[in-house]
């Protein structure tokens, strides 16, 4: 099977693949699922905190992907439609649960090829990081989490989250503030 | 301004963000692949199924619209008893019967009751 064709750009071929799982092909749907899901996972394991339950919303993403693959109009990148659809989800999901996110997160950093103590540092800065972000209003965690993580512009953020540009900058700059208050000990007062 | 604790915290708050940034699920789109196909048997079965109850339901409207009411029954069976000489007779012999048993019983007088009688 082939994997990519190079002398397309990704959102082209996104546009071709998009084309054709609207006629029912299953390859170009298994494509684009391994295009884009490791970053979907990403996102949805940093807003829900858990594995299995952003494997199962981004699954859940791909199936409304399917549903909607004919009536889709290419005016917006396909992996902004995606988050934009996983951040309804996880709304849904929040309502469900009754608003907190999972607490007990199930990131375990890789050490990489750090010595054994910068390893523990760094495995510990990233759960005290994934505690803090989980403690975040759901609206600036998931600003955060678009702009930082995705590395997503604030107009794409906007755009998926259905708010002015202006609030999505409020959210960040709080987010921030409120990450520095839950990490004081880690980098000490303002 | 700038305060380093600001910098160091916004670039290890990059670094960890990014670190799960990309998760890839090893036979990931196989599943997906799988759960649609179950999806769109399921969308049929409910599209038939659905197709099926408003067919279901048109013939029974088409049943009941071109069934005569009640109401329309009732008047021709009424038209009906109207025309019929032979249940208005029976109407009047019923009610002739009627009349007989309300008159008051009186006894006859015998033949020979008559011939005997005086001036006879």
């Amino acid at each position: 099977m082939a994997q990519e064709e190079p002398t397309l750009p990704d959102d082209e071929d996104d546009k071709r693949l998009m084309a054709l799982v609207a006629e029912g092909d299953d390859d170009a749907l298994r494509l684009l699922v391994n295009r884009h899901h490791a970053r979907l996972v990403g996102y949805l394991r940093g807003e829900v905190g858990s594995q299995a339950t952003a494997e199962e919303l981004a699954m859940e993403v791909f199936i409304r992907l399917h549903r909607a693959a004919s009536r889709w109009r290419p005016e917006a990148k396909l992996s902004t439609y995606l988050i934009h659809i996983a951040h309804n989800l996880v709304l849904n999901e929040w309502r469900r649960r009754g608003r907190k996110p999972t607490t007990a997160l199930e990131f375990a950093a890789e050490p990489g090829d750090s010595t054994q103590q910068s390893a523990r540092r760094v495995a510990e800065l990233d759960e005290a990081f994934q505690r803090a972000i989980a403690q975040l209003p759901p609206e600036q965690r998931t600003a955060i989490l678009l702009v930082v993580q995705q590395e997503l512009p604030y107009e794409d953020i906007a755009e998926i989250m259905g708010v002015p540009v202006s609030s999505v900058k409020t959210w960040i700059h709080r987010a921030r503030s409120r990450l520095r208050e839950l990490l004081k000990d880690f980098y000490g007062n303002e | 301004m700038d305060n380093p604790n600001h910098n160091a915290f916004d670039q290890e708050l990059a670094a960890s963000l990014s670190r799960g940034r990309s998760v890839a699920v090893p036979g990931f789109s196989g599943r997906v692949v799988e759960a649609v196909r179950a999806d769109r048997r399921r969308r049929i079965v409910i599209r038939w199924s659905s197709v099926a109850t408003a067919a279901a339901a048109c013939l029974v409207a088409v049943l009941t619209l071109s069934a005569p009411s009640e109401e329309a029954l009732n008047r021709q069976t009424l038209a009906l008893v109207a025309r019929d000489e032979s249940a208005q007779l029976a109407d009047l012999l019923g009610a002739a019967d009627d009349l007989s048993l309300l008159s008051p019983a009186v006894e006859k007088p015998s033949v020979v009751e008559v011939l005997n009688a005086p001036g006879s």
